[in-house]
């Protein structure tokens, strides 16, 4: 088991490094440099010096070790937008909403989307097997951006049950969160439905039944332990969709998180912090990969044998 | 695919054992398509949606750019201007249709591009395996760490947007399913015997791959190309809706969601038409995705 989780991070952190490269020189292949874009043009030598003052005049390489080297030290610089903040600081300011409103999406999400699943294997070809489906295809294949359009022009627009935008009072939370629940509540229903269908095919069922357990008993204490097991392996998962989630439900409903930055940093040529963002987000990619790895493995035994043989 | 012949779904009858006729492996999956209402559905609203994009100067007369006055600008929906006017004077009807050209285009494109660079890779890989297959899936690793919207915003404001940029990046990102898809098929298949009747009759790899494994990888490679399409989708109108994707005046779906939700919550045409076009034709593709797959493969089932 140990020897699965360190080839595991190595093989991971191996990517990390590759992956943090290949962003570095993409980033800084973009035409145009962070003080190109005032209205009135800078001279060029107060622009060179103050690109020698950030370091941005040395070759790519040297940038790239020097601020890995830092990001090592959880100092990722000072963004260039706000020059009087740090990048950790920004980003931990921001973070709150963002993570706030992902973690409540989840949890408004999977558990419903756990149920609906498990109704619908259970109930087979009934009308909540097809709600189900339906809701597990559009919450899949329909940009979370559409999903918030339609959420929006429903309750807030025709009915003016909600507020449309903003961030504050939890009553403004709520649309948000159930446009960020929609991913995890499809993926959920898709997900339960399949695993239980599939436990409840297994030769073990029929056993059960033969013997006079009632069904009640067979299906929660039996075939729901053996349908949690992939469905606890997903869950890490859930996560990094908060990262690409927040940049479109944020900008939907106006919420000063995360999400902004993303496009800005990129728009503004802000390195450090367009940096931080990505590495933030890939290492939260390979944690959650890793997390559900291991989980898997620890849940099922027949995983571990099969990577050593590998 | 030899299951196909032999395995039989409870929804196709088979013919009376007497009267065995030869039937070919692709009338089964027709007849598993067929049964399947829904993606049928969805196959006829597809088409519909294409017909619309390509006889688009014929269906309506004014050109998607063109502009009225501006104090009709922002007009309601009527009869003369079936899903009204936009902001800057322009029938939206004519916006919409033209943008499924856009949007159709892409998709395809993309798809095409996926399989012009996942089948080759995925069938060497497969049939290879060795360092060759190690170096594959390594790359394919690392595209799976970057989150594939935002390495998409990355590269879109590298190549400043444009339609050739969006097919490019939706193809850089699709390949890998199409990849993955084939190389299991060819990988599977690798071991059987009429490969090594072949390789011992002294085929070089290239003709075994091309025509041996390829051809009985038809059906994961329609699958990972219709599969591909509403990806690239989502990905254009994502781009768009975020501002560096298609440039306006060409029309795009998700750019005009991002204009139109500045105007919602009066001129509700503005938003509700193509947020429901987009919508409409996405769920399409992927349904029909879904069903193609289901009735050539009925091993991937429910994943």
């Amino acid at each position: 088991m140990t020897g699965f989780i360190i080839r595991r991070v190595i093989s991971m952190a191996v990517t990390f490094i590759v992956v943090s490269i290949v962003i570095f020189l993409m980033m800084h292949s973009i035409p145009g440099g962070p003080f190109d874009g005032y209205e009135m043009p800078l001279p060029d030598n107060i622009k060179a010096k103050l690109m020698a003052t950030l370091g941005l005049d040395k070759p790519l390489w040297e940038q790239y070790i020097r601020y890995m080297w830092g990001a090592l030290h959880l100092d990722f610089g000072v963004p260039f937008q706000s020059p009087g903040d740090t990048v950790i600081g920004l980003v931990a300011h921001a973070w709150l909403p963002s993570v706030t409103l992902g973690g409540l999406g989840i949890l408004f999400g999977a558990p419903i989307g756990v149920l609906l699943g498990m109704a619908a294997a259970l109930r087979r070809n009934s009308w909540i097997d097809y709600l189900a489906s339906a809701l597990a295809t559009l919450g899949l294949t329909i940009p979370v951006f559409i999903i918030s359009t339609g959420l929006i022009l429903v309750f807030a627009v025709w009915l003016k049950w909600t507020p449309a935008s903003g961030w504050g009072e939890p009553k403004r939370w709520i649309l948000p969160i159930m446009a960020y629940g929609a991913v995890p509540l499809a993926t959920y229903a898709r997900y339960a439905r399949a695993t239980m269908l599939d436990a409840l095919n297994k030769p073990f069922v029929s056993v059960l039944r033969a013997k006079g357990l009632s069904e009640r008993r067979i299906i929660f204490q039996h075939v729901l332990r053996n349908a949690a097991i992939p469905m606890v392996t997903i869950f890490p998962a859930m996560f990094v969709g908060i990262a690409t989630g927040s940049i479109f439900v944020e900008a939907m409903f106006r919420v000063p998180g995360l999400g902004a930055y993303f496009v800005s940093s990129i728009d503004k040529r802000d390195y450090p912090l367009e940096m931080a963002l990505m590495l933030l987000i890939s290492a939260l990619y390979s944690i959650s990969y890793l997390l559900a790895d291991i989980l898997y493995a620890v849940l099922n035994p027949r995983i571990r044998i099969e990577g050593r043989a590998r | 695919m030899t299951e196909l012949t032999t395995g039989t779904t409870a929804s196709v009858p088979l013919a009376k054992p007497d009267s065995v006729r030869q039937r070919s492996p692709l009338y089964f999956a027709w007849r598993r398509f067929t049964a399947n209402k829904a993606a049928v559905g969805a196959g006829i609203i597809l088409l519909i949606i294409i017909l619309m994009a390509i006889f688009a100067p014929v269906i309506t007369t004014t050109g998607p750019n063109d502009q009225d006055f501006l104090t009709n600008a922002l007009n309601f929906p009527s009869g003369a201007h079936w899903f009204g006017v936009d902001n800057l004077g322009r029938d939206f009807f004519t916006r919409i249709v033209y943008g499924a050209r856009v949007s159709l285009g892409i998709g395809f494109s993309a798809a095409v591009f996926s399989l012009l660079v996942g089948l080759p890779l995925g069938a060497l890989a497969g049939y290879l395996g060795g360092r060759f297959d190690w170096v594959v899936m390594r790359i394919i690793e690392l595209f799976s760490v970057v989150p594939p919207l935002l390495a998409a915003l990355l590269l879109a404001t590298v190549t400043r947007g444009g339609v050739w940029a969006i097919i490019l990046i939706a193809g850089i990102f699709g390949w890998k399913d199409v990849c993955l898809l084939v190389r299991a098929q060819v990988k599977s298949f690798r071991e059987k015997e009429f490969i090594m009747a072949a390789q011992a009759l002294g085929a070089s790899p290239w003709h075994i791959v091309w025509r041996h494994l390829i051809p009985n990888s038809v059906s994961p490679i329609i699958v990972g190309f219709v599969l591909a399409i509403p990806l690239a989708m989502m990905l254009e109108a994502s781009l768009s809706f975020l501002g560096i994707g298609v440039q306006p005046p060409t029309p795009s779906w998700g750019q005009m969601i991002n204009v139109g939700m500045n105007f919602m919550f009066y001129y509700w045409h503005m938003a509700v038409f193509p947020t429901a076009a987009l919508a409409v034709t996405i769920l399409a593709a992927s349904l029909l995705g879904d069903g193609l797959r289901d009735a050539l493969d009925p091993t991937l089932k429910g994943r």
